[in-house]
């Protein structure tokens, strides 16, 4: 039954009383980007994780060297993946080797990184080299899942929600399938085949497998900016479907998105460390977190620094990725609005006493 | 249809990607030729994958007939009777994992939503945000390590140093101070009262070297029971209906005075149809306190009586077992080392004995049911919490304090409801989820489920058992998926009977 | 006269906590209520008047802060301990509030609400309360009441539910009612039938109303006394007698003045004689328009066999209630949705199956200003683009030349040159609503479709829009299909009225020969239900309406 007359009110809106027209001052003369940015940056959290996320990456990238097409760039770190200096074996515990030579101890004169801050594997190889390429692998195929996952997802979706009947109901279906294959089984198979190819197709097909989520989110999008009115009065100002698409409801729909987006890639990092793990993911000779992870997993109790470092590199990534999409999520979101807590109460009463 | 199109095109993937002759074709031993031939023959490998598919199609089809065949593995067994052997293994991991982790979840969850903004749903969320990028694997072995090897070794010389304690009993008044909020004087009254109580548990743990024996005893037993009473009564139907919490206290000594009857019951004859009588009697019981105690109004004062009466049970049942841990530890397959990090149970366990069999395959199952529950808390924690801050601002819940209700009622009745609407779907949906991280988790401890089967499959190139674990898990995603749609269905009323 | 009275509010404050300041939102309000009395609080969007009927019961959110004193009975509810709050709701001071379908919780029986609220305040067996609900339903008149009990929100149309939701706040026989916007989101009969509902139980129960509103036409319908709200300060005060004919403060004239009175106009002459007809700018010949099948819902026939011709230069209103199917024809109209038979004609040329070339030159001719201000315009363009799209996408100007363009278009509906560049949400719904005419005028149209334009609107603001529409008009000289569920609006405004029912066109004719010698059944129910802002003549009426039911 249509609801006309007066604009409904939420709860919310009818709470804060003259309360709307007061947040608006907050935002006059902005654009949406702009509004979002700034919300963005008041999330605390979420900033600092971008910051760390940012550096992260400027520190995994650079510290090896890299090939960019001919050009190669010098890493800044001293030992590479290859090189197999000699393995350490003083000073460290219970007679094993390797051990790392970072410490924190001030007094001691070891302190300071010293030549193997994070120690050595069996053979020898440094392990802040074998952390640093994982942590690339890692990164890398996060970031093209999340492209190649982001892409199809938006485009499926936005065509599902878009034309509607027939062509929604096929690629619902399609949908369907690939969400019922189970992933991890599909996921193995392809990438035992693939993982000998090198990780990119790995990527490319874990990509494959995961925009089903996004593509649901987009079409929902989809289908309720449809009907909102600003689409009429463009489809009556003469506004092709391809025009109405991307000027009208794209520009809308772009925050849900990209929320998404960190999530899949959030998502992917841990995938292809799993599946890494299980063999199936990035093989030897290739380096991978999860595959350090496995390969050490035995030698916890003796050496436990083979364990703790890609560990540590896989959750940070993660986390900070879940908080950026976090951040992003309430900087689209204006809904959220603070609610005052027992100490910004007394605060306030304060404020008033000493201005009577 | 869509299982189909699925696994023809698994069957397909798989079949093309790999050669499953490749080793031996390798191999320059004798006997490799012959492997050649005869695996070839039973494994139909002379023909082309996708005919291949439908010889295979037509076994798994068999089933409507009776006759199932869905192929034989590489080692030449049925792949029914390893699918057969895995599939409990798998559910029951995975099901134990999914039902404590909803419970907590939900708990936290609406807990942290009640609180909202406070240093606990702060807390909270961010335990979330790093529940979530935790790798399972690694949250797997961490676990292995310290909670099985370091505990076990503890174990053989039990001491608790103090600064544990302290620290253990500093986190938990924190935890409980922060859950029950207000001002600072609350604060800081709830904080001494949950590190006091602690930290003389834990002083006491040590002093009896409680570990060693483990039981809660009846008086603990009592102390706790009545506890229940008052927090289930709390609940259920708030602390001022008279007849509830007299029915619930009524239930608790019940369940004390049924101590010693039940420790003769459950050293004479135990089984699990015993146990499920004996929760019959619960629900009897309880329905009976309701007509007692009330005229009226007796769903409530039934539904209060019997919960605290089930959870008083649950803890007679547990310090049955716990005294079992001794004698389990003494055993030689155990040995001293208690917490296993392999397998589902210790086959060199030969037993008859109810009450260590069960203990066994409990301790077996700690561990990884822990690292699945830290995995899937995070998701349920933060759905419950946005579900429930949703629903909470709906005008129904201010027509509901309009109307009176207190805020009790109006949590667990209006917005209780209506946030486990859409959870419910969820819940399926996780638990098929779950059993990817499943897969990982066996092969971290060594549990012979379906995923290892999987990962067995995929290594050794075994198309058929790959299929049947395929199959098996494709039947679950959309049953799963089935059965959510029909919850909802069932749930909301506006879907059930339309306009 | 403190004593006695039901509710006393005095010196009352509420404040909201936003971002580190506090901004009044109710300034020393005073009130005092007696039983059997009905008060009304009127005021436009932002007045402070919702916050304060939630504010009495403390039922606002956790920013808020109040001050003062709401004594209820002669008890202080104003930070009272919650459980005396739990005692008063629901029991003494009963809410009804403005879309029942959201205040009812979907996912039990209306029979369960209300037996939940007398098993809360009384100590009820369930059979004696279940007794008791059902006497309730019947009461309210809600039809098949043993079914009805059982029934969901959802199962029950608009008016039922709002009557459900009168019977749960009428449960425990409360001394205080207060209603919030009630009969907002009905139709017009309908509305006239909750309000007859409230009067009759008012009567019957003496109980006191407190009833929150910005329709000036229920407040004459229903008030004893009146309270003018504007920004949280009490503009005014007084009688339903006072206020309506002697209002002292400037704002409650000017709110006065800018309420549209059913019949208060005077003559109008159509831009044309009957003899020599131009030819129709838009016509509708048989047309039935269906909205096919979804899913399990069948296809469901929104316009039947409709008829209707429009004259350059006219307005001709369309009116009906919800499910009237007057939205449709307006979107039909102008090429949004398909026809399934029947011709449409606009400026001639036939566009039931015209292709999407066709379509697009032809709606060139015609402009549509939307109902929702806040959906009428998309977010993320400045407002100049959104006005000057149609003119882009026609071809017909670019870059320096549509920004002049555009420029001129703001000057005509009088909004600053300077809001070429501002967002949607920097203006209001007035605002808003204004470049929609803009963006709807741009290519200067034969045929403008205002669907509903002022529906979301205050009244001030409204009146001021349909200044500005109509001086365009005369000005532009372009013919209008104004829908509308308001016949106060198309009253002003109109040349000719159509009226519809359930997808069939049920009267047409001369804006005077409808409003004042109506032949149909339902235009006649319809123009009777709709309630004037002025008492005495609101009473006159009312008995009328009442004496044509019987």
């Amino acid at each position: 039954m249509k609801l006309f007359g007066r604009k409904e009110k939420t709860t919310g809106e009818i709470l804060a009383g003259g309360e709307n027209a007061i947040a608006n001052k907050e935002v006059e003369g902005l654009s949406q980007g702009q509004i979002v940015r700034r919300r963005f940056f008041h999330h605390r959290a979420a900033v600092i994780a971008l910051v760390s996320f940012a550096s992260i990456i400027l520190f995994v990238m650079t510290s090896l060297d890299s090939k960019v097409g001919p050009i190669r760039i010098p890493g800044w770190w001293q030992w590479t993946v290859e090189d197999i200096p000699e393995l350490r074996y003083e000073d460290c515990p219970g007679g094993t080797t390797g051990c790392p030579t970072i410490s924190i101890d001030p007094t001691s004169d070891a302190f300071g990184l010293g030549t193997h801050p994070f120690g050595q594997d069996d053979i020898g190889r440094d392990y802040f080299a074998l952390v640093m390429n994982g942590a690339r692998r890692s990164l890398m195929i996060m970031f093209v899942i999340g492209a190649v996952s982001g892409f199809i997802g938006v485009v499926v979706g936005s065509i599902s929600g878009f034309y509607g009947k027939k062509v929604d109901a096929v690629l619902m279906r399609l949908v369907d399938f690939i969400q019922t294959v189970p992933t991890i089984i599909i996921a193995a198979v392809i990438g035992k085949a693939a993982g000998k190819v090198g990780p990119l197709y790995l990527a490319l097909f874990l990509g494959i497998l995961g925009w089903t989520g996004l593509a649901r989110l987009v079409r929902a999008q989809f289908l309720s900016l449809r009907e909102m009115e600003f689409v009429d009065a463009a489809r009556v100002a003469g506004a092709s479907n391809l025009r109405i698409t991307f000027k009208h409801i794209l520009p809308n729909a772009v925050g849900q998105i990209i929320v998404v987006i960190t999530l899949i890639m959030a998502g992917a990092i841990l995938t292809e460390t799993a599946l890494s793990y299980l063999g199936f993911g990035v093989v030897a000779p290739d380096v991978s977190l999860g595959l350090l992870i496995s390969q050490y997993e035995s030698s916890f109790t003796t050496r436990p620094w083979l364990f703790w470092w890609p560990g540590f590199f896989i959750i940070s990534i993660a986390l900070c990725v879940n908080f950026i999409g976090d951040g992003l999520r309430d900087a689209f979101d204006p809904r959220q609005r603070r609610r005052i807590t027992k100490k910004d109460r007394e605060q306030a009463k304060l404020q008033v006493k000493a201005g009577e | 249809m869509i299982l189909f199109g699925s696994s023809f095109l698994v069957y397909n993937l798989a079949a093309y990607a790999s050669d499953p002759l490749a080793e031996l074709r390798l191999s320059t031993d004798d006997g490799a030729r012959q492997q050649i031939i005869s695996l070839t023959r039973s494994l139909n490998l002379d023909t082309p994958p996708p005919i291949r598919y439908f010889l295979w199609l037509k076994g798994v089809l068999g089933i409507f007939v009776g006759k199932l065949n869905l192929g034989v593995t590489r080692e030449g067994f049925t792949v029914q009777e390893e699918l057969a052997y895995a599939i409990p293994v798998t559910v029951r991991l995975v099901l134990a994992a999914t039902v404590t982790a909803v419970l907590f979840g939900l708990a936290l969850g609406i807990i942290s939503a009640l609180r909202q903004y406070s240093r606990f749903d702060y807390g909270m969320t961010f335990l979330a945000f790093l529940l979530y990028s935790l790798p399972i694997f690694w949250v797997a072995v961490l676990l292995k390590e310290f909670m099985a090897i370091q505990f076990n070794n503890f174990l053989s010389e039990p001491n608790i140093p103090i600064r544990w304690m302290i620290i253990f009993s500093i986190f938990t008044g924190v935890f409980w101070s922060s859950l029950f909020g207000g001002e600072r004087k609350r604060f800081w009254r709830v904080f001494g009262g949950a590190f006091a109580t602690s930290f003389v548990i834990l002083w006491a743990i040590d002093l009896t070297d409680w570990y060693l024996t483990p039981g809660l005893g009846p008086i603990l037993i009592a102390f706790l029971s009545v506890g229940i009473a008052f927090g289930v009564t709390a609940i259920s139907t708030g602390l001022s209906n008279a007849a509830a919490k007299k029915a619930a206290l009524t239930m608790a000594g019940l369940a004390v005075a049924w101590y010693y009857p039940a420790q003769w019951i459950f050293n004479n004859f135990v089984s699990y149809f015993t146990i499920f009588i004996l929760i019959s009697m619960i629900v009897l019981t309880g329905l009976g306190l309701s007509r007692v105690y009330s005229k009226i109004d007796r769903r409530p004062i039934a539904r209060t009586a019997i919960i605290t009466g089930i959870l008083s049970g649950f803890l007679i049942l547990a310090d049955r077992i716990m005294q079992s841990w001794d004698d389990y530890r003494a055993t030689d397959a155990v040995n001293g080392r208690p917490v296993p990090t392999y397998g589902q149970r210790k086959d060199q366990l030969v037993t008859e004995d109810f009450w260590l069999n069960n203990l066994d395959i409990i301790m077996h199952l700690i561990l990884p049911t822990l690292a699945l529950i830290l995995i899937s808390l995070a998701g349920w924690i933060r759905f419950t919490r946005g579900a429930l801050l949703e629903v909470l601002n709906q005008d129904y819940i201010r027509t509901a304090r309009a109307k009176g209700l207190n805020e009790r009622v109006v949590v667990t009745r209006h917005a209780f409801r209506n946030m486990m609407l859409p959870l419910s779907s969820l819940f399926v949906g996780e638990f098929v989820g779950l059993i990817g991280g499943a897969v990982i988790t066996e092969r971290v401890f060594g549990w012979q489920g379906m995923g290892t089967l999987g990962i067995k499959a995929i290594n050794s190139y075994d198309l058929n058992l790959l299929m049947g674990v395929n199959l098996l898990l494709s039947i679950l995603v959309i049953s799963g998926n089935l059965i959510a749609d029909l919850v909802y269905s069932a749930l909301d009323p506006r879907i059930r009977l339309g306009k | 006269m403190t004593e006695k009275n039901v509710l006393q509010i005095s010196n009352f404050n509420v404040d909201f906590w936003v971002d580190g300041v506090w901004y009044p939102a109710v300034i020393d309000m005073n009130l005092g209520l007696a039983a059997g009395k009905v008060t009304a609080i009127v005021g436009e969007s932002g007045s402070g008047k919702s916050t304060t009927a939630l504010g009495l019961m403390s039922l606002l959110a956790s920013n808020a802060r109040m001050a003062g004193s709401v004594v209820v009975k002669g008890e202080e509810m104003l930070n009272a301990k919650s459980a005396v709050l739990g005692q008063f709701r629901g029991k003494e001071v009963a809410y009804i509030f403005q879309e029942p379908m959201t205040a009812l919780n979907p996912l039990f029986t209306i029979g369960y609400q209300i037996v939940e609220t007398l098993r809360n305040h009384f100590d009820m067996g369930p059979k004696e309360a279940h007794a008791r609900a059902l006497e309730l339903i019947t009461m309210v008149d809600i039809p098949d009441p043993e079914l009805s009990i059982n029934k969901y929100p959802h199962q029950l149309s608009g008016g039922q539910r709002q009557r459900a939701m009168i019977a749960q706040a009428l449960a425990c026989d409360p001394a205080l009612l207060v209603a919030d916007e009630p009969t907002t989101a009905l139709d017009v009969t309908v509305q006239a039938e909750i309000l007859d509902l409230m009067r009759g139980l008012k009567d019957k129960l003496n109980s006191a109303i407190l009833l929150i509103t910005h329709d000036m036409g229920v407040v004459a319908d229903m008030a004893d006394e009146i309270l003018v709200m504007k920004d949280g300060i009490t503009v005014e005060k007084g009688t339903a007698d006072q206020i309506f004919n002697k209002p002292q403060h400037p704002y409650t004239q000017q709110l006065l003045g800018s309420v549209p009175k059913l019949g208060s106009t005077k003559k109008r002459a159509l831009p044309y004689t009957e003899d020599a007809k131009p030819d129709p700018v838009l016509k509708l010949s048989n047309v039935t328009i269906e909205y096919p099948k979804r899913g399990r819902q069948p296809a469901f026939t929104a316009v039947k066999n409709f008829n209707l011709e429009i004259y350059p230069g006219e307005i001709v209103g369309l009116v009906g209630e919800s499910g009237s199917g007057k939205t449709t024809v307006g979107r039909a109209a102008i090429g949004l949705l398909p026809i399934k038979e029947g011709s449409l004609e606009i400026v001639g040329k036939d566009i039931s199956h015209a292709t999407q070339k066709e379509l697009f030159t032809i709606r060139r001719h015609t402009g549509i200003v939307f109902q929702d201000p806040a959906s009428s315009l998309n977010p993320r363009l400045p407002i100049g683009e959104s006005i000057g799209e149609p003119l882009f996408l026609a071809g017909l100007a670019k870059g320096a030349e549509l920004a002049q363009k555009v420029e001129e278009l703001l000057d005509q509906v009088e909004l600053p040159r300077s809001y070429r560049n501002r967002y949607p949400h920097e203006l209001s719904g007035g605002q808003r609503q204004r470049v929609g005419i803009a963006r709807a005028l741009a290519l200067t149209p034969d045929l403008l479709i205002a669907d509903e334009p002022t529906s979301a609107l205050d009244v001030s603001v409204q009146a001021r829009f349909l200044d500005l529409l109509q001086e365009l008009q005369v000005k532009l000289n372009f013919a209008c299909l104004f829908i509308s569920h308001d016949l106060a609006v198309v009253d002003i405004l109109c040349h000719r009225i159509a009226v519809m029912q359930n997808g069939l066109l049920v009267e047409v004719g001369d804006r005077d020969q409808i409003l004042k010698k109506p032949k149909d059944d339902y235009t006649k129910r319809l123009i009777s239900a709709v309630p004037v802002p002025d008492p005495a003549e609101q009473r006159i009426r009312r008995e009328a309406r009442l004496a044509l039911k019987k």
